[in-house]
């Protein structure tokens, strides 16, 4: 599993945001309105993370508690 | 075209219908392991139907991982069908290797369950325990199946060759109300494997499944527990609908209110045995 392969795979799509790694699960982190219901988009984005070896994503939007730590130094 | 393959599969269900009767028939007396899930309330109908409801008793075990909408159910259609149903309490979360929540947690429940129902068929001289296990549950990952195959336990649907599609034709045919319900396994099977088993978990699960219900969410929904996180998994039909940001933010809403800190949705939406996957579970 390739976390940064992934990320930027999904920044490549629109969606940029942060991935957390949970075993073969991979989390993204996203502040904003990511358009995922749009159906190719969400294609798109499991393919991603499944050519980098994770088995699923989900999405999870964060509010302004947790948006601090979505910014990576 | 579609008429015709519509009239041939179910015609197909009504043959195995009518040998299910005729095993049934076979058998004499059974006690059946009901959940009042699609597969074990057809069964229970059937049985009764067939045997008479002096040699059918429907056993409800009940614990924790038993959701109580499920019950309700169970009893319901106890209530309108004439079932036979005794209900007995079951004690897997006493048992560390079921708390534990391995990979084979289903065996150990399981093992409670039918050890427990065994000596009630004895006591209540019915010849045959028998489970729901329908034809599409074969293969994959089913430790809860090999401990039912120890104590004896026999699948008619299974040997008759009945699919969950038969099972639904044929509930339909009959009236059953559970004809078009989700399918729903006990609780415990949303909670990532290595993650004890407790009650509070398990109700939050429920509490997060009910409210989802309740903003409307229809189809094959789960609220997988990852600790401090639930992942949802809905139809995929579902996740277009509900992937926009209002919709979104009422599910996140819904889930915190539920107990958990943290809410995800699942970009793939509902997979049976998600959780398999997950850990790179493969069939024993």
């Amino acid at each position: 599993m390739n976390v940064e392969n992934l990320e930027r795979a999904l920044a490549e799509i629109g969606l940029h945001g942060i991935v957390e790694v949970r075993g073969s699960l991979a989390v993204l982190r996203m502040d904003v309105d990511a358009g995922l219901a749009d159906d190719e988009l969400r294609f798109l984005a499991v393919d991603a993370a499944e050519r980098n070896g994770f088995t699923h994503l989900a999405l999870e939007v964060v509010d302004d508690a947790g948006r601090a730590a979505l910014h990576r130094d | 075209m579609t008429d015709l393959r519509e009239t041939s599969a179910t015609s197909l269900a009504e043959q195995k219908e009518r040998a299910l009767i005729a095993w049934l028939r076979d058998r004499g007396s059974v006690l059946l392991g009901f959940s009042g899930g699609v597969d074990s309330a057809y069964l229970a109908c059937l049985a009764t139907e067939a045997l008479g409801p002096d040699r059918v008793l429907a056993v409800i075990g009940r614990s924790a991982s038993y959701p109580e909408e499920q019950w309700r159910t169970a009893r319901d259609v106890a209530a309108r069908f004439g079932l036979t149903v005794a209900e007995i309490d079951t004690d897997e979360m006493t048992d560390p290797r079921y708390v534990a929540n391995p990979s084979n947690r289903c065996y150990f429940c399981k093992t409670e369950l039918w050890s427990k129902l065994a000596p009630l068929a004895r006591d209540r001289g019915l010849e045959t325990i028998i489970d729901g296990t329908n034809a599409d549950d074969i293969g994959g990952h089913r430790p809860g199946m090999q401990a039912a195959r120890e104590q004896g336990v026999r699948s008619p649907l299974v040997e008759v060759g009945m699919t969950k599609r038969d099972v639904r034709e044929r509930s339909r045919a009959r009236g059953l109300p559970t004809w078009s319900q989700p399918s729903a396994p006990c609780l415990s099977s949303r909670l990532q494997y290595g993650l004890s088993v407790t009650a509070e978990r398990l109700r939050e699960v429920e509490r997060a499944e009910r409210a989802l219900r309740d903003l409307g969410i229809g189809g094959d929904l789960r609220v997988r527990h990852h600790g401090d996180l639930a992942r949802v998994e809905l139809s995929p039909e579902m996740l277009s609908l509900w992937l926009s940001p209002i919709p979104l933010r009422m599910i996140t809403a819904a889930i915190r209110a539920a107990g958990f800190a943290r809410v995800a949705i699942d970009l793939r939406g509902f997979r049976s045995g998600s959780l398999n996957l997950l850990t790179e579970v493969t069939a024993a």
